[in-house]
């Protein structure tokens, strides 16, 4: 027995040892006192009480014997008993939690049971080692689940925005009689980009864009709501000039989004939505109230448990109400504050404050003051590296964006020499398209703010050639353009030619005629400071 | 396919028009027409609006403000409509001399064949 358990080698004795050794003890002790009681009594009864005492002893000492050794087999097993109690809490409160853990972050179920200190006993060790293949079988699949949903959204988001970009490019190239229903398609897409976007969030993607410039309060709130069906309905009270970091203001747009389209959805739908936004001392205020539905008190308790729960729970999700807990997704990625309340309007109010950390400072709000005389400067980022002086030395590398170049110089030219000539008005149209191309294709000059500011360059303004034309304000012009001799203008002409073709032109007499286009696309550097006298 | 710039803004244009894609039809808007504001931005107000009346301190055109705007001109006629509507600016059209002409096509031509021979 005691090889059995070896672990305590300072117990007990085993309860047949114990028996044997009380059986022993008694026995003599019951002997010994029969022994002296023969001796005392006379000669005629010595053998009867002999034979009865002995008995007597004998009985006595298996009675005791066998008491002993069922006391300690009782004890004995009440130990067992005790140790295997013990191992069984320590199962269910220490290695099944760790072990289920473990594979919840992702170990493998081998990985996982070798961390773990398996219980000593054969049936607590199969236990488990078939609950941790399960669990794990089960973790395996939840995650393969997961990255499919997420790989699966952030293509459709990637289409879609892909689709949007496209959407605006064509808003932006075709007339009035199309714009109706590209604005339907742009909308209907932009639905379909905030599903994918809510699948992305749920199973943990990374959210469709980023925008890498604070996006001005006005612009989240409109974003917000071109993302939802009823887009009409919304009606913003903001006059509010906060703009919200870069890296948030996608997840922000989605979550008000979501609680938005809640608001529509579950109100009359003749009703608007009310949107306000006010600026607290810890941060940004944004309340979307509806004159809908009141919500119960168990409702709006369930509610405010799915935005502000720690974790996403996917049990939670009902297949088709995922918005609430999308907001509560992006409220935790961004800690976000959201409550909802009864609201006075009749509806429910849902208050979302988004923390100080991350509202910023509008870029164009800081410069609005200064945006008023200089409006037109920041669509001249894109020529400004030319007039650097280290553009000199690559001279036709820099010559050969001139072509491109060309079409956004003769326009301007175009309504002044229109108004002149008092040509048809329809003869600029080329003008917003080509304007309106450049600037939504390169997304380098996108930026609404003048940057163009930095390199201490006087800034033209955009209009004021137009408006000044007909006011006949431009002599300075007029003059300037004799200042240059033909030779000149030939000169520059050919140098032009020379660096678009690759290769020398033949001095001929063609030279001086080309002095007849005025608005010649400038050479390089030299025509440059043209720019700024007009 | 495209993919939409970092710089871009998030604003779709349907929400700059609140869903309208023409505008009325009582203001003659030409890609021309001056217009000028007669109030100043206020708060509050959207800030499409607010950049028009901005700009529109001096004289400008219709396609001018597109392109200051970055939309459009149809949606920029739909902005402007608002604000004449509400009487916030004013539409001047371009004086056309009775005289204006084109210079006539055969004079093109040859400005255009001498720039092909050069």
């Amino acid at each position: 027995m005691p090889a059995r358990i070896p672990s305590r080698p300072g117990a007990a004795p085993t309860p047949l040892g114990a028996a044997l050794r009380t059986l022993a003890v008694v026995l003599v002790v019951t002997g010994a006192l029969c022994l002296g009681a023969v001796l005392l009594v006379p000669e005629s009864v010595r053998t009867p009480l002999a034979w009865s005492g002995g008995t007597c002893a004998v009985l006595l000492s298996a009675a005791v014997a066998t008491a002993v050794y069922q006391e300690r087999l009782a004890r004995h097993y009440r130990e067992r008993i005790g140790t295997i109690k013990t191992e069984a809490e320590r199962l269910a409160n220490v290695t099944m939690p760790a072990l289920v853990a473990q594979l919840r972050d992702g170990a493998s179920v081998d990985t996982a049971l070798g961390r773990t200190d398996l219980p000593a006993i054969a049936a607590h060790q199969r236990i488990v080692r078939t609950l941790a293949e399960e669990v794990g079988r089960g973790e395996r699949m939840r995650a393969a689940a997961m990255s499919a949903c997420a790989n699966a959204a952030g293509r459709v988001q990637a289409l879609a925005t892909g689709m949007l970009a496209d959407l605006r490019e064509m808003e932006n190239r075709h007339g009035e009689e199309v714009l109706g229903d590209l604005l339907k398609l742009d909308h209907t897409t932009a639905q379909a980009g905030r599903l994918a976007d809510s699948i992305a969030v749920l199973t943990g993607a990374r959210s469709g864009r980023r925008w890498n410039k604070p996006i001005a309060m006005e612009s989240i709130l409109r974003g917000a709501m071109g993302r939802i069906s009823a887009y009409r309905r919304i009606q913003l009270h903001s006059s509010s000039d906060v703009a919200i970091a870069g890296h948030a203001a996608e997840g922000i747009m989605h979550a008000l989004a979501e609680i938005m389209d809640n608001a529509a959805s579950f109100s009359p739908p003749s009703s608007p939505v009310h949107v306000y936004v006010e600026e607290a001392q810890a941060g940004v205020v944004v309340s979307v109230e509806d004159s809908g539905l009141v919500m119960g008190e168990a409702a709006l308790q369930r509610a405010q448990e799915t935005v502000s729960a720690d974790t996403l729970d996917l049990m939670s999700l009902s297949g088709t109400r995922l918005g609430l807990a999308v907001v509560g997704c992006l409220a935790r990625k961004h800690g976000l504050n959201v409550s909802f309340r009864p609201s006075a309007r009749g509806g429910t109010g849902v208050v979302v404050l988004i923390p100080q950390q991350l509202v910023t400072e509008t870029r164009s709000a800081a410069e609005q003051p200064v945006a008023a005389p200089i409006a037109g400067a920041p669509r001249s980022v894109v020529p400004a590296p030319r007039r650097t002086p280290e553009a000199a030395p690559e001279e036709l590398p820099a010559a050969r964006p001139q072509p491109r170049q060309t079409p956004r110089e003769t326009p301007r030219e175009t309504p002044r020499a229109a108004d002149r000539s008092g040509t048809p008005a329809d003869a600029p149209a080329p003008l917003p398209r080509r304007t309106a191309r450049s600037g939504g294709g390169t997304g380098a000059d996108a930026a609404p703010a003048p940057e163009f500011g930095e390199s201490g360059l006087p800034k033209r303004r955009r209009g004021q050639t137009l408006a000044a034309a007909p006011m006949g304000t431009e002599p300075v012009r007029d003059d300037a353009r004799p200042a240059r001799s033909r030779a000149e203008s030939a000169a520059r002409f050919r140098a032009f030619r020379q660096a678009v073709q690759g290769k020398p032109a033949p001095d001929g007499a063609d030279g001086p005629r080309t002095s007849g286009t005025p608005a010649s696309p400038p050479a390089p550097s030299p025509a440059r400071p043209e720019d700024e006298t007009r | 396919m495209k993919r939409l710039g970092p710089d871009d803004d998030p604003d779709r244009l349907y929400t700059v028009t609140g869903g309208r894609s023409r505008s009325a039809d009582d203001h003659a808007l030409d890609l021309v027409t001056l217009i000028v504001s007669e109030s100043d931005p206020s708060a509050g107000m959207q800030s499409e609006h607010a950049r028009i009346l901005t700009t529109c301190r001096r004289p400008t055109a219709v396609v001018e403000i597109s392109a200051e705007l970055r939309m459009p001109v149809s949606v920029v006629r739909i902005l402007l409509s608002d604000l004449l509507d509400r009487g916030q600016v004013t539409a001047r059209h371009p004086r056309v001399p009775a005289t204006a002409q084109l210079p006539d096509a055969d004079l093109l031509k040859e400005v255009l064949d001498a720039l092909h021979r050069l």
